[in-house]
Parts: C-alpha cells; sequence; structure tokens
C-alpha cells in the first residue's frame, strides 16, 4: 500500500500542526525548513508543504490525498472535497464589521454599500443570501483599513482576539461563521485508500481529545 | 487570437486516442444491443429546469432564440434523451440507447475554467430492477476497460440509504433539509455538529461513518438491522446485495465495492448509484444510477438507469497511466539534401505503400538522416533496402 500524502500549511499554522502530527507520530516531526516535498522512509506519509491557500485544491485535484486547511479557505473555495474532522486549532470568526456608531441592520439597509474582503467569492454568497445592495471589493492585506480610507463601509474578515478591530475602531456587526482548521480528504482517495483514511482521523481524532481533556 | 473562456482545441494525436475510446465503447455497447441517439445540442430552459438542481441551473450556458424563449446548450444527455421518448407514444419497450458528445457547463466555481466536456454514455429504459442495474454496472466496469484504463475501480451505492437516514433522523424540516446539504457538500464536521446539538440516538452514529463504508457484500450484513422499519434503507440494502450478486456471476466484482457514503450530485437518483474512478485521478471518470422518477416531469412512467462517462478525465487518467506517451504516435522523419528529393520521393512512397508510415523533410545540409523511435542514423545513401530494415526495427 502506497503511503498517504498530506498536504499541510505553511505560515501561522504550520507550528500547530506539525506539533499536532508529532502528538501523533509520538515523536517530533522534524520538517526541513526549505524543502517543500518531504519523503523521508521514517515517516508514514508523504508531506507536501503548500501556501495555506492552496491546501484545499491540492487535495481536490488529487496531488495530496488528506490535507490540513482553514475553513475560511473552504468557505470561499467551496472546493470539492470530503470535510471530516474539526482540528480545534487555527479557531476565529468569519465577522462582519462596520466603524464606530454603526448598527448591522442600518449598515445593510443603506441603498448601496461597498464591503470590502479578502473572501469575495464568500462575500458576495452571503450578501446575495442577505438580499443586501452591496459591492464586494476584493483586497489582500489590511483588510481592517478598508473604512477608514474610504474604500469600504464595513469588511467580512476573520476575527480571533479582536485586537486588530478594536485599533481600527472597527466593531463586529454580526458573527457570520465560526472557523478552525479542518481535516479533508479527496473524493477518490477515501475511496482507494478508506481504511487508512479512517484509521488516520480515528487517530487523530483520540489526540485532539486528549489535548482537549489535558 | 482568443479562445473563448473555457474552451479547448483538440490536437491530432488526441484527437486520434479520443476516437479510438469512442469506437471502442461504441463497439462495446451494440453488443449489447444498444443503439446510438443524437439528442440536439440546444434544449429549451423549461425542458431542463424541471431535472437539474439549483447548482446545475445557475451552470447552464442560456440565451434567448428569436422567439424570445431562454434556450440552454444541453449540460448532460440524460434529460434529453427522457425528453425524446416520453414524446413518443409507441414506443417499443425495453430500450437501450447510446450516446457520445459534448455537452457545456459553465465551471463550477470561479477558480475553474473547465466548461465543455465530451460525455459518452448509455440508457436503459423502461425496465426496472436490479437485472437491469447489473447490466448498467457491468456495462461501465467494461467501458472502462476499454477506454483503456488500466487501474481502475467502481463503487456502487444507493440513493435510498440517503432518503432513508434523512426520514429515520428525528429532527425537524429545515434540520433535515440542512443535514441533505451538508452530505451533499460532503461536510461531515458540520453534520456533528448538527447531529450532536440535537443528541440523537446511538445508530445515527452511522453518519459520521458513512465515508468509510466500504467493502464487499459481507459489508452489508451489519446495516439491515440498524433500521428495521425504514423501507428506503431496507429497499436500499437488500438491492445492493442483490446487484453485487448478479455482478459476482458475471464475474465482474474484482473492481467493485459496496460504498455506503455514495454521494451523486444530481437529485434525480432514485436507487443503486454509482461511479468509476482511477487511483491516479482526483475526480470520478465516469457516474451513474436509476433514476425511476425522471420521467414522471415529461409525463411518462418508465423507470430507467445509465451512466456517462466523462472522456477528458479518462484521458488524463489514461496519461497518468503513461499509456499515452507509448501510444502517441512518433513518426519516422527522413531528410535529405534538395538533389536527392526525386529518389527520396520515390523511396517513401514505396514504402508508404507497404504501410510504412514516413514524413519528409528536405534540408540544406549535404547529409541524410533517418530518425526512428529507436534513434537517429545518418546514412550513406538512400538504399531502399537500408532504409526499410531501419523503419522496421524501429516499429518493433
Amino acid at each position: 500500500m502506497k503511503k498517504l500524502t498530506i498536504t499541510l500549511p505553511t505560515g501561522r499554522l504550520r507550528e500547530e500542526v506539525v506539533e499536532l502530527l508529532s502528538s501523533l507520530l509520538s515523536f517530533p516531526l522534524v520538517l526541513p525548513s526549505r524543502q517543500l516535498v518531504v519523503d523521508d522512509p521514517d515517516l508514514p506519509w508523504r508531506i507536501i508543504l503548500s501556501h495555506p491557500k492552496d491546501v484545499a485544491t491540492y487535495v481536490e485535484y488529487g496531488a495530496a490525498d488528506l490535507g490540513l486547511v482553514g475553513k475560511d479557505i473552504l468557505l470561499e473555495r467551496e472546493n470539492e472535497v470530503y470535510e471530516l474532522l474539526d482540528l480545534g486549532i487555527g479557531k476565529c470568526t468569519m465577522v462582519l464589521a462596520g466603524p464606530e456608531g454603526t448598527t448591522r441592520g442600518d449598515l445593510l439597509k443603506q441603498e448601496r454599500i461597498r464591503i470590502a474582503t479578502k473572501y469575495p467569492h464568500f462575500t458576495r454568497r452571503y450578501l446575495q443570501e442577505k438580499g443586501v445592495n452591496a459591492d464586494v471589493v476584493a483586497l489582500y492585506g489590511s483588510i481592517e483599513l478598508a473604512p477608514a480610507i474610504g474604500i469600504a463601509d464595513a469588511i467580512v474578515d476573520l476575527v480571533s482576539t479582536g485586537k486588530t478591530l478594536r485599533e481600527n475602531r472597527l466593531y463586529v456587526l454580526e458573527e457570520i461563521a465560526p472557523i478552525s482548521t479542518r481535516l479533508v480528504a479527496n473524493r477518490v482517495s477515501i475511496k482507494t485508500k478508506t481504511q487508512a483514511i479512517e484509521t488516520f482521523v480515528k487517530n487523530l481524532k483520540e489526540v485532539i481529545s486528549n489535548e482537549d481533556r489535558s | 487570437m482568443e479562445l473563448v473562456f473555457g474552451m479547448k482545441d483538440v490536437y491530432p494525436w488526441e484527437a486520434k486516442i479520443r476516437r479510438t475510446i469512442e469506437t471502442n465503447l461504441r463497439n462495446l455497447f451494440e453488443r449489447w444491443g444498444y443503439l446510438e441517439v443524437e439528442p440536439p445540442t440546444l434544449e429549451y430552459y423549461t425542458t431542463l429546469e424541471k431535472t437539474l438542481n439549483e447548482e446545475m441551473r445557475e451552470r447552464v450556458y442560456k440565451f434567448v432564440d428569436r422567439d424570445g424563449k431562454l434556450v440552454c446548450l444541453r449540460p448532460e444527455f440524460t434529460t434529453s434523451v427522457a425528453r425524446m421518448y416520453s414524446q413518443d407514444n409507441n414506443l417499443s419497450l425495453p430500450l437501450r440507447v447510446y450516446y457520445s458528445g459534448r455537452v457545456f457547463r459553465y465551471p463550477s466555481s470561479p477558480f475553474r475554467t473547465e466548461s465543455e466536456f465530451t460525455q459518452i454514455g448509455l440508457e436503459n429504459i423502461g425496465q426496472g430492477g436490479v437485472t437491469n442495474d447489473a447490466e448498467v454496472i457491468a456495462l461501465a466496469l467494461l467501458a472502462l476497460e476499454r477506454a483503456g484504463i488500466r487501474n481502475f475501480e467502481v463503487d456502487i451505492g444507493h440513493a435510498g440509504i440517503f432518503r432513508g437516514l434523512l426520514e429515520a433522523l428525528p429532527l425537524g424540516t429545515p434540520q433535515k433539509e440542512m443535514a441533505r446539504q451538508l452530505i451533499k457538500k460532503r461536510d461531515f464536521v458540520t453534520l456533528e455538529h448538527l447531529c450532536l446539538s440535537a443528541a440523537l440516538p446511538s445508530s445515527f452514529s452511522l453518519l459520521f461513518r458513512l465515508p468509510f463504508l466500504r467493502g464487499k457484500k459481507d459489508l452489508l450484513k451489519d446495516l439491515g438491522p440498524l433500521f428495521p422499519q425504514n423501507q428506503e434503507w431496507q429497499r436500499a440494502v437488500e438491492e445492493l446485495g442483490q446487484v453485487f450478486d448478479i455482478l459476482n456471476d458475471f464475474g465482474l466484482t474484482e473492481r467493485l465495492s459496496i460504498n455506503i457514503g455514495l454521494v451523486r450530485d444530481f437529485d434525480y437518483y432514485t436507487g443503486i448509484v454509482f461511479e468509476g474512478f482511477s487511483p491516479w485521478v482526483g475526480y470520478p471518470l465516469l457516474a451513474g444510477g436509476r433514476y425511476d422518477e425522471l420521467f414522471c416531469v415529461f409525463g411518462r412512467d418508465l423507470p430507467a438507469c445509465g451512466f456517462a462517462l466523462f472522456l477528458e478525465r479518462v484521458l488524463e487518467a489514461r496519461q497518468k497511466e503513461e499509456a499515452l506517451e507509448e501510444e502517441k504516435e512518433t513518426f519516422p522523419v527522413l531528410s535529405f539534401p534538395p538533389q536527392l528529393r526525386k529518389r527520396a520521393f520515390q523511396l517513401a512512397q514505396t514504402l508508404r505503400q507497404e504501410g510504412i508510415a514516413l514524413i519528409l523533410e528536405e534540408h540544406k545540409e549535404n547529409s541524410i538522416h533517418l530518425v526512428t523511435p529507436r534513434g537517429s542514423f545518418t546514412l550513406e545513401s538512400l538504399a531502399e533496402d537500408e532504409v526499410r530494415r531501419l523503419l522496421k526495427e524501429g516499429q518493433r
């Protein structure tokens, strides 16, 4: 049986993910810092490191069997993958936030509003569902600046502690969706490697519930 | 020159493989008594609207014809075939038909581009029952083999599994609808959250194991007693077992599995559903199932079962299997100086008449070169026997 291929996100989540997999292995997982594909005979899996936004795409196209990916990315990309497990890390909330003095009702009632976000596809769907007459401005960074510099009336973005929002005098108007890191699987891999994936999920589940208890 | 967004050109080497696969499948289907049909490229939107789910409706190419009616490029064949045979009241049933052609769908998300696909498939109309399910699944297995896939598998599931489970769930209608959407999206995390908050009986823990419930016939042993009162569930488990037994008698279960968690995107399936795939490609190569209620929307009550193979995905699988590499024809090339043009042409014609393929290329150098799959050779002269020998060696 061929090893499972797992895609892990680089960046902010990398450390937590590596820690989780180390608990699963019962020895510290050490990933070479510059290598993006790790095929170590001592490891039970082949590991691909990718940009967090690309993890689910790798899995969807079958380049990897499994992936660890933020729910925010899954909501934005709507990748056709199996979502199997909530890993309980990378927790935050997708919110609608606006400047001081606005309320959600007032904002969404306005004839034409503009909302800045890193998640244009998701935001468009959200606004469509609410029947709101709004334009979406897709930005790549510093979303929280958008209202202050006059690009947008409100933002849709991730919030963990709320510190960045407060610093920019923005207030949560609606909590749209809870976000955390998820384990996803390719829809063919789950059929051709059913047992390996089931075992992986079961063991990972145990690790997560042990960590919750401790 | 721009290509229309989502469209692709097919070049000769790929066109040839496409044609070969299509011919192989035609021959297969016709030997099983299936006849070809050619539904039109355009259908009225009102025709398709009846059978497509919301997502598919959005993905259809639509435009207004000169009478002001909304017209679509066909996004699949099954609905068109059902429409064709709903209009004809003098049918001699059962009816076995196949089709081959392009279908059009806008990409499923803004991050994708493919919009034109080739489907080769068949429909078995007018007969219910597991023997017909088995015939169609047998043809699906044989189709993948004849399409040149070496390493493929087919999973069978049943629409009644989810219908039964949803019916049995002690939840309110809006929550049930949510559960249905979550299963379709394969989001088992949110599904688990939903079920935990509803404090469901333990038999429903099965819901979260669905993606892993895959195996041969013995998988069904423990499933029947789970929901003894649920007719949909009982029918699903029973039919899966019967179909598997028939295919076992056909000697076709080596690449076949029962997969309780199999989800299909089209809502019109009512019974057995199945998918064929290659371990090297991340999405199914072929999909189908039984859709006994589809004809009802066109005013006929005819059971039917069928599948479609996605040719582009089959090609991808073959490419991954490196089969393409072997089949991509590299023709031998003979290059020669202008003064040998007459001799070279004569020689090439003689060899071509013998069935040997050869490309001629005049060049400015004084030398003669012959490039075959076996290697590159420099020749002293255009001696017929020598060239023939090198070409024949190259063929081997």
